[in-house]
């Protein structure tokens, strides 16, 4: 029989179950916690760039001065048309977007009884040519022909309870008297896209309709000659870097094109830099890595404390000093996967009960739950170098 | 108690060529010294000790706490630096050493401590296997070894056991088996037997006279348990950080052994004779050499340990032999007595070892009984 080498890191560690378990919610806790704080960034994130996810587009064209989604900037609707010229491109169709002037009044009978009057709120307005179909939703493709009617839209079932957005289907079809800038309207349908910093709710309609509720876009004039966002589609996808390039040359200075992904990426990196949420979110990932690092450093360390004399018998035998960094980087390496995968499945069930409840978008991606399991290794490796130089101090000449 | 620390150190200055040299001592310190604290807190605990342990012996220390016992151990342990003087632990200087040197020198030792400091977390299977692996994890005999030795020490029903479910006493044996699996060249142990009932710290001790017969394993023990001091081949006993006595226990028995027959050490207390016998000295002559003339000054008695001895008497011109002594019997004790010039001329006929005792040692010892001229006279008497 050949002996392999007797794991003892791991006989350590699990010898003692409820000092493990006790272990293992601690860092266990610090886990979930970093998980919540990077939740809540990239849902955070997340959700201001989910209606450009839901946009089927190749190519977005907008305004050279819109910094951000909520930072209207329109430009002429005539660079849509200069943009189908264009060698490559399949079609390129406005997007409308109103959040200013447009304040949503819910009707009085979809208020429960007892609350008092809802106060009416401003809303987002999306709006498209029902001809020219720029959402991938598959709830706003199925429902295009129903905002053909007049004073028609569909509501975002994800849309915040303040709009009073009845609960199922039926009911919201058969609501009346609710109000938009002051204009009766009926919501003929439901999607899905979810609210952001910016935006507690959103409506779509066809770009008739959006004439029709906010003349005052361009008073005097058509409002739909000024587009918000420019949703190009092409004829093979693949090419979105050479056509990119080939219509900034042809279009005036006053607009700009990206890909979807630099779009998406634009979007997230102003929110990320330029406001303090990216730093809010990365300090309270670091409070968790610190107080996970601390429990982590208190775990190996009482366990080397109670095996002192233990591991000095070993140092008598003659195990070098490599044995014990080794030992100490595998009870790291254990307790960080011990700890790690309870906080991920922990996690995911208070991201699946936190989206229900609060509509933010908290999405697990493996990148994600790869970077905090990085964290917590880091964390469980930190803390096992600091706790090292007790165990080499560990002196057998004491044993006598 | 017996005979004295030099005893051995001449048996080994005097031996001929093949026999053990200082390269196969186990242990071979000289000189040592050790302080702990420096400045005005240096407090020396050992001074100038000497020592030398052969293989296969087995080495019982005692002494008061506080004798430095145990920073001896330490020393020999290489698990604390040597300070001043040479110690050499299989053959390797420790003074000076680097880490490593000691660290790879560690795995040819064996250490019993007075905890059993087991692993609670493993088996004792388990525990013991951390022993052997750090010597060869490759090694196929292991297994078959760890469950002989845990079955040799009355635990082969406790293999899978861990520490916990096991008694004090069980406990120790299991560290005893950790100590001894690799097949160590050298044993430190303290107070090994010291939470065994008799039975089983019998059976320790049975192990280790079998690792010190077999193996060649020197082994040096600390302990005050009197019920096992009867393995002991040498006895060291330390007092105020100096090795006050150094005893080979063989050698004492059989110097006492060899004085109680002989006519004018009959009368002495075994304490007086083990006195006698811590005296002296051991020296060695090949077969042909002269121990004394006739006419030379006398200063030593003769006891041999082995060989024959020819004593012959010049006369004039003509030389008698007059007496040839052989093994136990004393010779060169008359003038010592009177202070005279030796009477006769002593060879050596076959390789000779002799015991010899100096002459003011013998001159104190003599005082000490009452009834020793009378028995010398009767001895002189008898010879002629």
């Amino acid at each position: 029989m050949r002996l392999g080498r007797t794991p003892l890191a791991r006989k350590n560690l699990t010898h003692n179950g409820p000092r493990l378990l006790v272990a293992v919610s601690g860092i266990g806790f610090a886990v979930v916690l970093m998980f919540m704080q990077t939740g809540f960034k990239n849902a955070l994130f997340d959700s201001t760039v989910q209606v450009i996810r839901s946009l089927d587009a190749d190519l977005l064209i907008v305004g050279s001065a819109q910094y951000a989604l909520p930072a209207k900037q329109t430009f002429p609707r005539q660079r849509l048309y200069q943009a189908r010229g264009c060698r490559g491109v399949a079609a390129a169709s406005p997007l409308y977007m109103e959040s200013f002037f447009a304040v949503w009044k819910p009707s009085r009978a979809d208020r429960p009884s007892g609350q008092p009057e809802a106060r009416p709120s401003p809303i987002r307005v999306l709006a498209f040519d029902l001809s020219a179909p720029v959402f991938c939703l598959p709830d706003v493709i199925d429902q295009t022909a129903a905002l053909q009617a007049p004073n028609t839209a569909l509501v975002d079932r994800k849309s915040k309870p303040k709009y009073c957005v009845p609960a199922s289907l039926d009911e919201v079809r058969r609501q009346r008297g609710a109000e938009l800038s002051d204009r009766s309207i009926r919501l003929v349908g439901t999607f899905h896209l979810g609210t952001d910093f910016a935006n507690d709710g959103t409506l779509i309609m066809s770009a008739a309709n959006f004439a029709q509720y906010f003349p005052i876009r361009a008073p005097g004039q058509d409002p739909l000659a000024l587009v918000d966002l420019g949703i190009v589609q092409l004829q093979t996808p693949q090419a979105a870097d050479g056509v990119r390039q080939q219509l900034e040359e042809i279009l005036p200075d006053d607009v700009r094109v990206y890909t979807k992904q630099e779009f998406i990426d634009r979007e997230i990196g102003f929110w990320r830099t330029s406001t303090p949420i990216g730093f809010i979110f990365r300090a309270g990932t670091f409070m968790g890595f610190v107080v996970g690092m601390i429990i982590c450093y208190q775990i190996i360390f009482s366990s080397i404390v109670d095996h002192e004399a233990e591991f000095a018998t070993l140092k008598a035998m003659g195990y070098p000093d490599r044995y014990f960094i080794t030992l100490v980087l595998q009870t790291s390496l254990y307790l960080s996967v011990f700890s790690y995968l309870p906080g991920l499945l922990l996690s995911l069930w208070l991201y699946q009960l936190l989206s229900a409840n609060t509509g933010l978008l908290m999405m697990l991606s493996i990148p994600r739950a790869a970077w905090v399991l990085l964290l917590t290794l880091t964390m469980c490796i930190i803390s096992g170098c600091l706790a090292m130089r007790r165990v080499l101090a560990a002196d057998p000449a004491d044993l006598f | 108690m017996c005979p004295h620390q030099d005893l051995s150190a001449a048996a080994t200055r005097q031996a001929p060529a093949g026999r053990p040299t200082d390269a196969d001592r186990v242990i071979s310190m000289r000189n040592l010294q050790h302080h702990f604290g420096e400045g005005e807190l240096r407090k020396p605990v050992l001074f100038d000790n000497h020592l030398e342990v052969a293989p296969g012996e087995i080495v019982i220390m005692t002494g008061p706490s506080g004798s430095g016992k145990t920073t001896l151990l330490t020393l020999i342990g290489t698990l604390r630096t040597v300070q001043e003087g040479s110690l050499e632990v299989l053959g390797h200087q420790l003074r000076g050493a680097t880490r490593a040197q000691l660290v790879a020198l560690r795995r040819e030792l064996g250490f019993i401590f007075q905890a059993h400091n087991l692993f609670d977390s493993l088996t004792a299977y388990q525990n013991i296997r951390m022993a052997a692996e750090l010597v060869d994890p490759g090694n196929h005999q292991w297994h078959h070894r760890i469950m002989q030795l845990l079955t040799e020490l009355n635990l082969g029903q406790r293999v899978h056991y861990k520490p916990g479910l096991l008694s004090g006493g069980q406990k120790q044996r299991v560290a005893i088996a950790r100590g001894l699996i690799h097949k160590p060249r050298l044993i430190l142990a303290d107070e090994p037997t010291a939470a065994l009932d008799e039975e089983t710290g019998r059976s320790v001790v049975t192990l280790f006279q079998r690792c010190a017969k077999n193996e060649g394993c020197a082994i040096v023990l600390v302990t005050h348990d009197n019920r096992i001091l009867d393995v002991a081949d040498r006895m060291i006993s330390m007092v105020d950080g100096r090795i006050k006595s150094n005893v080979v226990v063989q050698i004492a028995a059989q110097i006492c052994g060899f004085l109680k027959g002989i006519p004018i050490f009959t009368q002495l207390t075994p304490g007086t004779l083990s006195e006698v016998a811590d005296q002296m000295r051991l020296e060695k002559y090949p077969a042909g050499a002269v121990i004394f003339h006739q006419g030379d000054a006398g200063d030593k008695l003769y006891l041999i340990r082995a060989g024959r001895v020819d004593i012959s008497r010049t006369v004039g011109a003509t030389t008698r032999s007059v007496a040839q002594l052989g093994q136990g019997e004393i010779f060169g004790e008359m003038a010592l007595q009177d202070d005279a010039p030796r009477n006769a001329t002593v060879m050596a006929i076959t390789d000779l070892e002799v015991y010899t005792l100096n002459k003011d040692a013998f001159r104190a010892v003599i005082k000490r009984s009452a009834a020793f001229e009378e028995e010398i006279r009767k001895v002189i008497f008898q010879r002629q």
